[in-house]
């Protein structure tokens, strides 16, 4: 795989019964770029390992006066250059690869998830695992996947090294062989240790960002009505402790780096002592000592890639856990409805809308308002309208489209058929035109749906504030969850998103709350004259949308309990009157009384 | 063709919007000398312990010069054991100061990082409100969670190391001319392969790599969105197109991966090559000298080694670099917000009552586009003033007058006979606060959300304001009482208990003019009906000019100004402005039916 080809076409049936198992099936999935790297490796740590040897024919030369042997160092020392060279430059290329198609590849299948998870992702804990795997896990698996095969290629080589060295000089060799051993017990229990600590340091690091970003993200609060020094004290306090414990981290590493000085050190010494005193025995000759010493330095380097590893390995184990189990999550409905295939033929969206628990019934083709005393219980039935609510009704029983039950068609078509428009719509960035890019019926064009939602003012706002795109409004970026615009402009833009899916029944809940009085009635008309011989359902408690309905209805405690066009029943319904005019009792009571 | 050339999109380019300065040159360098002034001692400490560390290193090659030296010339009694006990000696001494050199290392970059991030949350909150208000807190957001990330590596290693890597190297080259003069010279044949790559690379690879790491954050960035989105995306059926999304950022991305991969596959060999042509050159060179008599065996063997020694500090110049250049690009953003003149107010300006007053007001945000065209307001201390009128007509940006967050292009706005505009912030809000729909949460305890509005308040009196506004209730059932720790990561809380937290803060901080922007509009209409009593309890007495979008706030108000495009267009009491019949009354008529 190279990475220009990315993003894969398909990436895959991921293995995720567990962490290990999920590492597994990625380093599987990338064998060949594996193997190259081996390869590279093995050409790269082989050459710079045998540099000293070319050092040592070459002292060995002078020692012994021979230019010709000098020139002789010379070409292997080029050689060895140029093998460690395109060894190392390809190495590097090959590891990379695998990196970057490793960590490509577990982001597409996060992507293809998380697609599929949709409303389950409100429940919290999953979506902030799923962020926390696409933020942070994804590095960690990618460079342990990626480890692996520059850990064999070390390994491989320092185990040749040894063996060359013992079959070369055995007492020598076997000296070193057994030195590195040593160093190796002694470094890598040290390696938990400072991991543990630079995971600590992680966790404040992220606690004190967290307070900044809430600082920030609060400071108009704060500038408006004080407490500056009471947040930028916490700040300090945390961004301290992040100092603090980055420096006990490093205390670890200080002392692990004077570990891998000190043996090693140690280890020359021994050579020195040793080696000297079998040359002077004429058993060694001196460009061999300086082969021997350089190969002593040459194998902390493939000691490295073994802590590498350990430490790759320790770190990503959490997180391959983590992207493990969030690839595992299914959708919260899907149990429940794959339990009853077959019906999604006979699904009519043309017909009424009915829901047995609470008896509300929207007519085909007519604009009903439902007014509810509880807000959340409104929340719960426009969730329940659409079918595949994460909450099911109590006893069963299943909302109904055209007589037949919208949960035994498979979620894709019920969607189709039914649009639930919650109370906090989320716009996605992009621009304008971008955001009302949605699967639609293509008979409401993106103007008229503008026009009715009276997204007038966002228009101008957007094209105003932003010079370069010409005035085209529609073509001005969005900020991420439409930040920039006040909370009645989002509202208003993504009703008009609603109305250009057009879909067979609309239901929105609480669409206008935060809109003006003047704006919200004229949206209202125009919401009417849009959904003409469409079935919408708006669940709202303002007059003035409540008046141009075809229909009322008054839920209270689950059950519709009273129905009729608005003034009627603002007439006739105390309770009715109470919760539209937003009167409490004592204020109805005093204001009669006062009479 | 050989070589990739640069992707065609930039991802840093769309990053954020910047609404906020981005420091010049000038005061970046005048940023950085301050922080090395604060530090300096410990820059002296770092490099010295460093000095003495490379030192202690060198030993060992030179000691192994001069037993091959004696070996060579076959010495027959070569005092190993002093050579051995000298080794142990500088080894010991190493070690010890490479673990010094490491740990000052970190403690002085951790120590600038720590400064770096204080003193911008400290330029930060010190923002004039106007200049918040106008910029939005997105890109002061970015820059305090993506910057300071980027920046943490280059002070905690780039920084100390690259101190170290220049000494080393500096010694390194030192101690090779000691050794042996002529040996220096063969280090020159490899510094112009050396330089030839470096600047080819170095023109290239900041921004590539800022491109490549803006890539890389897109691609969660599209998740992240996804996923905040996951209803919305269910309900539109729009996974397909998120996945599509996903992947053509995962293409935009590993583009760039792709690219700075072809940068490394020119520097890689370039510095392997470098490093072989000191080593190659130092020993055929020398060899040659030897061959010559102009320097002796052990000379060559010390060199050799040296020159080996060298390829650490050099990679160690190169890499970090790197690091050092990207991470300029973020200084330059933090930085930035110092050349933002602070709020500059006027002192010694101070209200003399509470009649807050707007004459002939004309405002607008862009040169030469009005939003207020001429607005006259006059309200009396303990007035209810209610604003209505359609989106975009100037409400909100009256109300920002009103609260002296903005100063009028032309007339002025007062309070109690000062210019608003020209007092500081500070001393504006003991008088005035603005309430708008942003009812922020901070992580924190319940205890700190309220004490922020009055720090020297005690628990009592906390309590009392809680309860002012009606939240005791909810309040007292919580396990850890005020110690609950609220906020995104704490205890849930609902948009009315958030509502009832930012208005109990305004109890505590107690100013006697409040400017109330929809500050219900996001709750549902029962739970703010609930709020809008317990607020009516907190503001009595008080002058209260709102922002209304419901029509019932308004009825209730002792004037109602109509305001339409940028101008009011009615105003009188609610009856008056039923019995002129204008478009108050009409609105009124279908509200209450």
């Amino acid at each position: 795989m190279h990475i220009r080809h990315l993003p894969y076409p398909d990436p895959g049936t991921p293995d995720v019964r567990s962490g290990h198992h999920f590492l597994l099936w990625l380093g599987r999935q990338q064998l060949g770029g594996q193997a190259k790297s081996l390869a590279w490796g093995t050409l790269h740590l082989l050459s710079v390992a045998a540099l000293p040897l070319a050092v040592g024919l070459a002292v060995q030369a002078v020692v012994d006066r021979s230019g010709e042997r000098l020139a002789l160092a010379g070409a292997l020392m080029a050689l060895l250059g140029a093998g460690a060279t395109v060894g190392d430059t390809m190495l590097h290329r090959t590891a990379i690869t695998n990196w970057v198609t490793a960590a490509a590849r577990v982001q597409q299948l996060l992507a293809r998830r998380t697609a599929s998870l949709g409303a389950t992702l409100t429940q919290r804990v999953a979506a902030g695992e799923v962020v926390a795997v696409s933020t942070g896990d994804i590095e960690k698996v990618g460079w342990c996947v990626e480890s692996a095969s520059r850990f064999s290629a070390a390994l491989l080589v320092s185990l040749s090294v040894c063996a060359g060295l013992i079959a070369y000089e055995p007492e020598l060799g076997g000296l070193v062989a057994a030195g590195l051993l040593v160093l190796t017990l002694v470094i890598l229990p040290m390696l938990p240790r400072a991991t543990r600590r630079a995971d600590l340091q992680r966790e404040k690091a992220g606690r004190a960002t967290e307070l900044a970003a809430d600082t920030v993200a609060g400071l108009r609060v704060l500038r408006g009505i004080g407490g500056e020094q009471l947040f930028l004290e916490r700040y300090r306090k945390a961004s301290q402790e992040v100092r603090g414990s980055a420096v006990r981290t490093a205390r670890m590493w200080a002392l692990i780096e004077a570990v891998q000085v000190a043996l090693p050190g140690l280890l020359l010494i021994a050579v020195i002592w040793q080696g000297t005193r079998m040359t002077t025995d004429g058993r060694l000759a001196v460009g061999e000592l300086v082969t021997v010493y350089g190969a002593v330095t040459f194998l902390l380097f493939p000691l490295r890639m073994f802590q590498e590893f350990a430490m790759a390995y320790s770190f990503s184990r959490p997180s391959a856990t983590r992207a493990a189990r969030v690839l595992a999550l299914h959708h919260a409905t899907e149990a429940r409805t794959a339990a009853a295939p077959g019906t999604a033929a006979a699904l009519r969206p043309e017909g009424d809308l009915y829901d047995p628990a609470s008896g509300v019934l929207a007519a085909a083709g007519q604009l009903t308002a439902v007014v509810c005393g509880d807000a959340d219980a409104a929340g719960v039935l426009a969730d329940r309208l659409g079918g595949h609510a994460l909450a099911p009704s109590p006893d069963g029983e299943e909302v109904l489209l055209g007589g037949v039950a919208l949960d035994d068609a498979p979620l894709d078509v019920a969607r189709t058929a039914v649009l639930v428009q919650d109370k906090d719509p989320v716009l996605l960035s992009g621009t304008l035109e971008e955001l009302m890019d949605v699967p639609s019926s293509g008979e409401v064009a993106v103007r008229d749906a503008l026009e009715a939602a009276q997204c007038g003012d966002v228009l101008a706002a957007l094209a105003q504030g932003s010079p370069g795109t010409d005035a085209d409004p529609l073509r001005v970026r969005i900020t991420e969850r439409g930040r920039s615009l006040s909370g009645g402009q989002r509202q208003r833009l993504a009703l008009a998103r609603s109305l250009v899916t057009d879909p067979a029944v609309l239901v929105l809940d609480e669409p206008t709350s935060a809109v003006d009085s003047h704006t919200e009635s004229r949206i209202a008309t125009a919401l009417h004259r849009i959904r003409a011989g469409r079935t919408t359902v708006v669940l709202t408690s303002s007059p003035l949308v409540l008046d141009c309905a075809d229909q009322v209805l008054l839920v209270q405690d689950g059950r519709v309990t009273a129905s009729g066009p608005h003034r009627k029943l603002l007439h006739t319904d105390a309770d009715y009157r109470a919760v539209v005019t937003r009167q409490t009792d004592e204020e109805l009571t005093e204001r009669t009384g006062s009479a | 063709m050989i070589g990739v050339a640069p992707p065609a999109y930039d991802p840093a380019a769309s990053e954020s919007v910047t609404t906020l300065p981005v420091g010049t040159p000038a005061t970046v360098r005048a940023y950085v000398r301050l922080l090395f002034r604060r530090h300096r001692r410990a820059f002296v400490l770092l490099v010295t312990v460093n000095a003495i560390a490379v030192t202690a290193s060198m030993v060992g090659p030179y000691l192994l010069g001069t037993v091959v030296e004696d070996l060579a010339a076959g010495v027959e009694d070569i005092p190993l054991e002093r050579t051995v006990a000298l080794f142990a000696v500088a080894l010991l001494v190493q070690t010890v100061f490479i673990r010094m050199v490491r740990l000052r290392g970190a403690m002085l970059g951790e120590e600038m990082l720590a400064d770096l991030r204080e003193d911008f949350l400290v330029r930060s909150v010190g923002l004039p409100p106007g200049v918040l208000e106008r910029a939005g807190t997105g890109d002061l957001l970015s820059r305090i969670t993506t910057d300071i990330d980027r920046l943490a590596n280059a002070m905690r290693e780039a920084v100390p190391q690259l101190a170290i890597g220049v000494v080393w190297a500096a010694l390194l080259l030192g101690a090779l001319t000691v050794t042996a003069p002529p040996l220096a010279l063969a280090v020159l044949i490899a510094l112009p392969v050396l330089i030839t790559g470096c600047r080819w690379y170095y023109r290239r690879a900041p921004a590539a790599y800022r491109s490549e790491a803006a890539g890389y954050a897109a691609v969660a960035g599209a998740l992240a969105e996804t996923v905040d989105a996951g209803r919305t995306v269910e309900a539109h059926r729009l996974g397909a197109r998120r996945i599509g999304l996903s992947e053509q950022r995962i293409a935009e991305w590993t583009a760039w991966e792709r690219y700075t991969l072809w940068l490394r596959t020119i520097i890689f060999p370039t510095l392997n090559l470098s490093n072989v042509l000191v080593l190659g050159s130092v020993l055929m060179l020398g060899g040659v000298f030897v061959l010559e008599g102009w320097i002796s065996v052990g000379q060559l063997t010390t060199g050799a080694l040296f020159s080996q020694m060298l390829f650490e500090p050099v990679s160690l110049i190169l890499r970090w670099y790197d690091e050092l250049q990207v991470a300029q690009v973020s200084l330059a953003r933090l930085v930035g917000v110092r050349e933002i003149e602070p709020d500059s107010g006027d002192g010694a300006l101070s209200p003399d009552g509470r009649r807050m007053q707007a004459d002939e007001v004309r405002f607008g945000y862009h040169e030469g586009a009005d939003v207020l065209h001429g607005v006259t307001l006059d309200v009396p201390p303990g007035t209810r003033v209610a604003l209505v009128g359609p989106s975009g007509a100037g409400k909100s940006t009256l109300g920002r007058l009103l609260a002296g967050i903005y100063g009028p292009r032309e007339g002025e706005v007062t309070l109690g006979g000062a210019e608003l505009s020209r007092m500081p912030a500070e001393r504006v809000r003991r008088h005035v606060a603005l309430v708008n729909q942003e009812h922020h949460v901070f992580v924190g305890s319940l205890r700190e959300n309220l004490l922020l509005a009055r720090t020297d308040a005690d628990d009592s009196e906390l309590r009392a304001a809680l309860g002012a506004v009606g939240a005791d209730d909810w309040a007292d059932g919580l396990t850890d009482g005020l110690d609950t720790e609220v906020g995104s990561g704490g205890v849930a809380v609902t948009p009315a208990q958030a509502q009832q937290i930012a208005l109990a803060r305004l109890v505590l901080a107690d100013p006697h003019t409040l400017v109330l922007d929809e500050a219900t509009s996001l709750l549902d209409p029962r739970a703010a009906r609930h709020l809008e009593r317990s607020l009516a309890q907190v503001l009595e007495g008080r002058t209260v000019v709102a922002i209304a979008h419901r029509l019932h706030t308004a009825h209730d108000a002792d004037v109602i100004a109509v305001v339409e495009q940028g101008t009011i267009s009615e105003l009188g009491s609610h009856d008056t402005l039923v019995a002129a019949d204008g478009a108050y009354a009409a609105l009124w008529r279908s509200w209450h039916g």
